[in-house]
């Protein structure tokens, strides 16, 4: 079996499988059992002064038939006195020694605050921190979280603070509402950060009652935008992950997170640069006990290819993702309907020729019999008709020698830039 | 007409000023697409001979990069 041990930044667990910092980890009982059913490290829900929370909180967004696509909250951090937490990280590290346990923290920007509460954290026996500048809701309203985390000097600032007092690794959670993640991660490796953390949930509104008019969740008749989190963030989580993973500026580890439901999805964002992730909302859908088919799916894909260690395919596709101006201009592939295996809904036809770039045709065999068929020189490979195609192994997409030579776009620019006379207006 | 068969008529016309010595002279892109300048070698005696061809199909664009790649490589 492949070694899953893991490392981030000097906090060493048994698997790559942390609950994120979130409902599940909110006490001892929750992330004792956690541990007793196989996950490797628990993110505490985050400590700060304790809140006040409103009911309800959670709501879930349905689609077409998958139950919890994605999945909106409006609770806030601990509501639970710090010296209450404290004592419960130090009896669950006291009986899980080999489990990673990290305090999520969230003060106040300032100096004092963030020294007091590092100090405290660590005297509990954690093995890391994560410096909470993410939450959407709530909080930030109060100037912390992900306003905070919104500020590239204010991320540096509060994490250089965190650092002048901590002795154990500093993790940054990065919230995904800004532009451009690069820009905070940085300011957290500027500020000390041992490794970063991401994503954070992303601003929503889960839905509007129809019937009733008010928004989803509501709270006696009113409601407020929440954190969004599921498999429907996967996408924006995995994109972040990697686009800082390839940033040479962003040199720590990256704990990745957002919308991992399945060990697919986790050898997904390790093999885009992140050393571990971190699950909540697949956990709050399932129970704990998922945390088997994790294990066992992620070292059965290793197992069957040879390698010995998780560590070993961390990043190993990030050299892959680059900019679109990188991108071969002149690669082609093509759409091949297999008629043996087409059940002839159209479905194909129809998304091409409303949506895309009409060179499906219609037509019928030697025996009369409807086929559909690809009019090769026309199709761009967009692969929207195998995106829509209901059955496996109807439609496949081609990769066509190429006529012209590889060039990308900068490529291109860079060579019509060497043109005397060159003008590209705008 | 389709966007291949416009392309194929693009490309023969860049074909034929190619196959007759013209070489890519320069290049506008605007919002109409791109307007190739095409010069011919000629002696300094002859008369300068250039003309000018408006590609407005994708390919048309990608093909005549692809010439232009061709030219400076083997000027250098």
């Amino acid at each position: 079996m492949a070694d899953l041990r893991t490392n981030l930044a000097g906090i060493t667990s048994p698997n790559p499988f942390w609950l994120a910092s979130a409902p599940p980890t909110n006490s001892g009982y929750q992330v004792q059992r956690a541990f007793e059913a196989g996950w490797g490290g628990a993110v505490w829900k985050t400590l700060g002064d304790p809140i006040l929370n409103v009911s309800s909180r959670y709501a879930a967004v349905n689609f077409n038939g998958q139950r919890v696509a994605g999945f909106n909250n409006i609770e806030l951090i601990t509501d639970r006195p710090l010296e209450v937490n404290l004592k419960e990280i130090y009896e669950t590290k006291k009986r899980f020694p080999g489990h990673a346990v990290i305090a999520s923290l969230m003060v106040e920007p300032k100096q004092e605050a963030w020294h007091e509460i590092v100090k405290k954290a660590e005297a509990a026996g954690v093995d890391g921190l994560e410096l909470n500048f993410g939450c959407p809701h709530g909080m930030a309203e109060r100037g912390m979280g992900s306003a905070s985390g919104q500020v590239p000097e204010l991320v540096e600032k509060q994490t250089t603070w965190a650092k002048e007092a901590a002795e154990t690794p500093v993790i940054v959670k990065l919230t995904p509402n800004i532009t451009d993640i690069t820009a905070t991660a940085e300011a957290a490796v500027r500020g000390g950060a041992d490794a970063v953390s991401m994503i954070n949930t992303i601003n929503s509104l889960a839905g509007v009652d129809i019937d009733s008019w008010l928004p989803i969740p509501n709270v006696s008749g009113k409601g407020a935008h929440g954190g969004y989190c599921g498999p429907a963030v996967k996408p924006i989580a995995l994109n972040m992950v990697s686009e800082c993973a390839r940033n040479s500026r962003i040199n720590v580890p990256i704990s990745g997170m957002g919308g991992v439901s399945n060990w697919q999805n986790a050898v997904e964002f390790m093999l885009m640069g992140a050393s571990n992730v971190q699950i909540c909302t697949a956990a709050m859908h399932h129970g704990f006990r998922i945390v088997d088919d994790l294990i066992e799916g992620l070292s059965n894909y290793l197992d069957e290819r040879g390698i010995l260690s998780i560590q070993d395919i961390i990043g190993k596709s990030v050299p892959t993702y680059s900019d679109w101006g990188n991108l071969d201009l002149n690669y082609n592939v093509v759409a091949r309907i297999n008629n043996d295996v087409c059940i002839n809904c159209n479905k194909c036809h129809i998304a091409c020729e409303d949506t895309s770039h009409q060179c499906i045709d219609m037509l019928n065999d030697g025996n009369g019999n409807p086929i559909l068929r690809v009019r090769e020189e026309d199709c761009v490979g967009c692969n929207l008709c195998s995106i829509v195609c209901p059955v496996d192994g109807a439609i496949d997409m081609i990769e066509v020698p190429q006529e012209l030579p590889s060039m990308t776009w900068n490529e291109r620019q860079s060579l019509l830039g060497s043109l005397k006379d060159c003008k590209i207006t705008k | 007409m389709g966007e291949h068969e416009q392309y194929v008529i693009e490309r023969e016309k860049i074909d034929y000023f190619i196959d007759r010595g013209y070489k890519i002279n320069g290049v506008l892109e605007n919002l109409e697409g791109a307007f190739i300048e095409f010069k011919m070698n000629t002696d300094e005696k002859e008369e300068e001979s250039i003309e000018t061809l408006h590609i407005k199909t994708a390919n048309g664009r990608k093909y005549f990069s692809a010439l232009l790649l061709k030219q400076i490589q083997s000027v250098s």
